[in-house]
């Protein structure tokens, strides 16, 4: 009673050019389709076939991981172990993983004084250091402009500047992630890859985040960064004290961002900017601690913040004495 | 036609109707996060007044200054001698402001700090410590409490960790933190902040220069011939 | 005779139906195997590009952590824009219940169907990690709706492409059936899609209007502005399509309808234009924040002029092609309709790919000035996706014309045959 076979139809064949009605289509016509289809399944196979490539790079476990929020203290565990076993065999270095957690009551805050800033560059080449950056490109979590004096116009400024510094008309503006209250990053990312913890630091999962790069186009700070290729790491600079949630050895097509070094400020150390900036323009801490160098500052200094009309609510302030 | 302008303002409505009940989610999401944060500050008691124990420690000098001989005694030894070997045997010549204006020793010396005299900080008496405003020594190790007499803004401002650079621990109850002296940074005689090249700098792909903006004097220029 | 008979053997003859239909869209002319072979082989390209560049990492794109989308988005957000205008068609065909639109809408439907396709794979080969795919997927995944505007687009885009299969799919089986289409099984969804479509394109421009980080996007404008333009590129590539059918098959559309699409492209690419030159003057009248931008598109920035031949490119041809199709010729002579349809067809592509994605990178937000202009593999990659689209596109094409020149039919009294056993 199934037994729905349509005619094929004189009209039908009329349309099959060069065949002569009646022929049976499923026996010439099938061969040559079939071959043909078979031709092109293997040009496709040959086609895809660097992915076999990248496919040896991900492994199985890998792929089935879970989010970070939802892995339990034994997976941690498992997974922290298999991503120091990688580390050692991709780049040659024995490092520790920790997985840093909040410190309760605290909530970070930066505070850069823009009237002693003078564009060294010194952090950026310590953040380059301390979170295991490419060496290739010098990538790192800090950008510096260099502005005329006068304006707050970025459109004025220019990041590309060179020799010596400080110029005499010239303010020096450093730009990192301003672990903002409302995070516009946060809210676009598709698979909650990325988030902000108690203590303010928005993090990213690297192992979670799909590389749909949405968190980059909608941050107004130019604080993201997306890993186009595998970091170039030699063993010897390798940092070996790393935190799952920020210096650990990022995959490739991953974004990441500044953590304001967690693996160091969420064990009561200072992060590697604010000790490696000579001028100590830099002030860091816990804005919850009423007698916190911070709070001082926010309390009797001319504070700023960077595109406050965007309503990011940043956790990172300019001020100047 | 009220067909389909009726249609129309449905298809509107409901398209706006979605988007705003996202925008309101917004807005929840948003409303909930400072009050969460205000709890957290009345709840949990600040940590440094209960539980910090480790110090501040404020670098010192070492003290006090020795002056190096130039050149070599005959039995080809170099040495450094104390403020004190020449200047007690010397007059004090208290208005005396710049090297400029003395006719041995000190003569590289670049001066400037303002207008003061050498006698300003340094002791006529002792010459091996300095000297307060109200004309009490004060070893040279205590630069700080010198320097504060004129710069009580800086001062201020170090005490509560807004000048200077600094190491270690932001949660003294977690480990200790070291601070710069004042002449960690600045040179006595001549303390504005020296000018610093840039040495590193990210290499973004198609980010180059602008051709059209002129080249800093400097390394940079030497470095292309 | 009850229904469970009649359902079951709507359930065994649909994929029959699907089957035989496949099996005849793909017998044709040497100049459709001709056809068929340089599409598959320029896929096949593209699926190569992408594999190397999954492998090799995406530094073998031309994208920089300063203009982080690039070709891809901008391919897929004028490939909403086809999807959501093929079906607009439906508007008039439905609502003025004109019986010779409908021919037309299913043809827009087939190209909604196709350009849906050819966005989810922009988007996927966007992706830093696909195999992280999964994540997307709600209940195994982590899905963050309803914040993410991406998360909306990744439902309202599925959504649609399940609608417009649903929908081309019932009207081809009954009319192969040789039966009358029962309303209630697809007028619901005809509406939905109308409503659908629009929301596919807000939702789309919602992606990147909602950024306040990008003055560029932050307009209140962008919405009406893609829905504007979508309504010329859709029904222009209808035209081009049911052209290309009257020449290969000769599945001819009456008159009426062409004038209706023609009709619709003047009234929105007249719009559009307004609506763009609304956004030009109140920016650079008022020299504001989102100045920088437009400046550097149209005039370049601190000597660098990456998109200036782009945009100039994109008026000229829209420009052309609107004065093209306001003359009386656009209706008489088919050779002038070609012309103006491809003119806008390529001119919205730049207008609202590389010329809305890129300035909204450029300058960054931290008003540095990096260009972009696509690499060789990214181009390799669009070209394939194109390809796959125009392997869709034609294969649901030759399906709907050998049903509706009834070269694909069942004889009415073998069904009632088959259902009274």
């Amino acid at each position: 009673m199934t037994n729905i076979e349509p005619n094929q139809s004189a009209d039908s064949q009329a349309s099959t050019h060069g065949d002569s009605p009646g022929t049976d289509p499923f026996t010439r016509r099938a061969a040559i389709k079939g071959a043909f289809a078979t031709l092109g399944a293997a040009a496709f196979v040959a086609a895809v076939s660097p992915l076999r490539q990248a496919a040896k790079n991900t492994s199985a476990v890998e792929f089935m991981q879970q989010h970070y929020t939802e892995l339990s203290p034994e997976q941690k565990a498992t997974v922290i172990a298999r991503l120091e076993a990688e580390t050692k065999e991709k780049y040659g270095a024995d490092v520790t993983i920790a997985d840093d957690r909040p410190i309760p009551g605290t909530k970070f805050v930066y505070a850069i004084n823009l009237s002693v800033c003078n564009g060294n560059g010194k952090c950026v080449e310590a953040c380059h250091r301390e979170n295991n950056h490419d060496r290739s490109t010098n990538q790192s979590y800090i950008r510096v402009i260099e502005m005329p004096k006068g304006t707050m116009d970025m459109e004025k400024g220019s990041t590309t500047y060179a020799g010596v510094v400080p110029r005499e008309d010239k303010f020096y503006l450093p730009v990192q992630c301003q672990q903002c209250d409302e995070p516009p990053c946060v809210d676009v990312c598709p698979v909650k890859a990325t988030w902000k913890e108690e203590d303010g630091i928005v993090v990213v999962d690297y192992n979670w985040c799909i590389g749909c790069r949405y968190c980059e186009a909608a941050c107004p700070y130019h604080a993201r960064r997306f890993n186009w290729k595998q970091a170039e790491v030699p063993a010897d600079e390798i940092n070996p004290d790393q935190s799952y949630l920020s210096n650990r050895v990022r995959p490739v097509g991953v974004v990441e961002k500044c953590t304001y070094c967690l693996h160091r400020t969420r064990r009561g150390r200072l992060p590697a900017c604010l000790e490696a900036c000579p001028t100590g323009a830099r002030v860091f801490g816990n804005i919850l601690d009423k007698n916190s160098n911070i709070r001082w500052i926010l309390e009797n200094k001319r504070v700023y913040i960077l595109k406050e009309e965007l309503g990011t609510k940043p956790a990172f302030f300019y001020y100047f004495d | 036609m009220p067909r389909i302008v009726s249609l129309w303002f449905g298809i509107l409505l409901c398209v706006v109707a979605s988007a705003a009940l996202a925008a309101l989610w917004q807005v929840g999401t948003r409303a909930n996060t400072p009050t969460r944060d205000t709890e957290i500050a009345q709840e949990l008691p600040t940590g440094s007044e209960l539980s910090a124990h480790y110090p501040v420690i404020v670098r010192q000098p070492a003290a006090p200054p020795r002056i190096e001989l130039a050149g070599q005694d005959p039995q080809g030894r170099v040495g450094s001698v104390a403020c004190s070997t020449c200047h007690t045997v010397r007059p004090d010549n208290l208005e005396n402001k710049t090297s400029a204006t003395l006719d041995e020793f000190h003569q590289g010396m670049t001066f400037s700090h303002g207008t003061i005299a050498c006698y300003a900080c340094h002791n006529p008496q002792e010459s091996d410590s300095l000297r307060l405003a109200d004309g009490s020594s004060l070893p040279f190790t205590n630069v700080l409490t010198l320097c504060s007499q004129c710069h009580s803004k800086q001062a201020e401002s170090f005490a509560h960790g807004a000048h200077g650079g600094m190491n270690g621990h932001w949660d003294l109850s977690r480990g200790p933190q070291t601070k710069n002296n004042c002449v960690d940074c600045h040179d006595p005689h001549q303390p504005k902040y020296p000018k610093m090249i840039v040495g590193f700098k990210p290499k973004d792909r198609f980010n180059e220069p602008p051709k059209t903006e002129p080249q800093q004097a400097g390394t940079a220029d030497h470095d292309k011939h | 005779m009850s229904s469970t008979p009649l359902k079951q053997s709507a359930i065994t003859s649909y994929p029959r139906f699907i089957g035989r239909a496949l099996w005849l869209a793909t017998e044709g002319s040497f100049a459709f195997y001709a056809w068929m072979t340089a599409l598959t082989a320029v896929s096949l390209v593209g699926a190569n590009a992408w594999a190397n560049q999954v492998a090799g990492g995406m530094i073998t794109t031309n994208m920089t952590d300063h203009v982080s989308w690039g070709l891809y988005i901008a391919n897929f957000t004028f490939c909403v824009g086809l999807a959501a205008g093929g079906v607009m068609m439906v508007i008039p065909a439905y609502l003025y219940d004109d019986e010779e639109m409908h021919k037309v809408v299913i043809i827009g439907e087939a190209v909604a169907i196709a350009a849906i396709v050819m966005c989810t794979l922009s988007v996927v080969v966007d992706l830093g990690r696909p195999d992280r795919f999964w994540h997307l997927i709600p209940g195994i995944g982590k899905f963050n709706w309803p914040i993410s505007m991406l998360t909306w687009d990744v439902i309202v885009l599925n959504g649609y492409l399940m609608i417009n299969l649903h929908v081309v799919g019932y009207l081809l089986y009954m009319r192969y059936l040789g039966r009358k289409p029962n309303g209630w099984w697809y007028l619901p969804f005809v509406f939905l899609s109308i409503f659908w479509a629009i929301s596919i394109h807000t939702v789309t421009a919602f992606l990147y209007c909602g950024l306040g980080g990008r003055p560029f996007w932050n307009s209140a404008l962008l919405a009406p502005r893609f829905l504007a333009s979508a309504f010329v590129s859709g029904p222009a590539f209808i035209i081009l399509v049911m052209r290309i059918l009257r020449v290969t098959t000769g599945y001819t559309a009456p008159l009426g309808p062409a004038r209706t699409l023609i009709q619709i492209i003047r009234v929105a690419m007249t719009i559009n234009l307004l609506m763009l030159v609304s956004e030009i003057f109140t920016v650079l009248y008022t020299g504001s924040a989102h100045a920088a931008p437009l400046n550097y598109l149209f005039f370049g920035d601190h000597g660098k002029t990456g998109l200036v031949p782009w945009i100039w490119t994109a008026i000229g041809m829209n420009l052309i092609g609107t004065a093209l199709f306001f003359t009386p010729a656009a209706l008489e002579r088919s050779q002038i309709r070609v012309l103006a349809c491809l003119l806008v067809i390529v001119g919205i592509w730049i207008e609202k790919g590389m010329g809305l994605i890129i300035p909204g990178f450029i300058p960054s937000t931290l008003h540095e000035i990096v260009e972009y202009s696509p690499s060789l593999l990214e181009w390799k990659v669009v070209a394939g996706i194109w390809g796959l689209g125009l392997i869709i596109l034609t294969l649901s094409l030759k399906l709907i014309v050998n049903v509706f020149t009834s070269r694909m039919h069942v004889e009415e009294n073998q069904i009632s045959e088959s259902l009274n056993h």
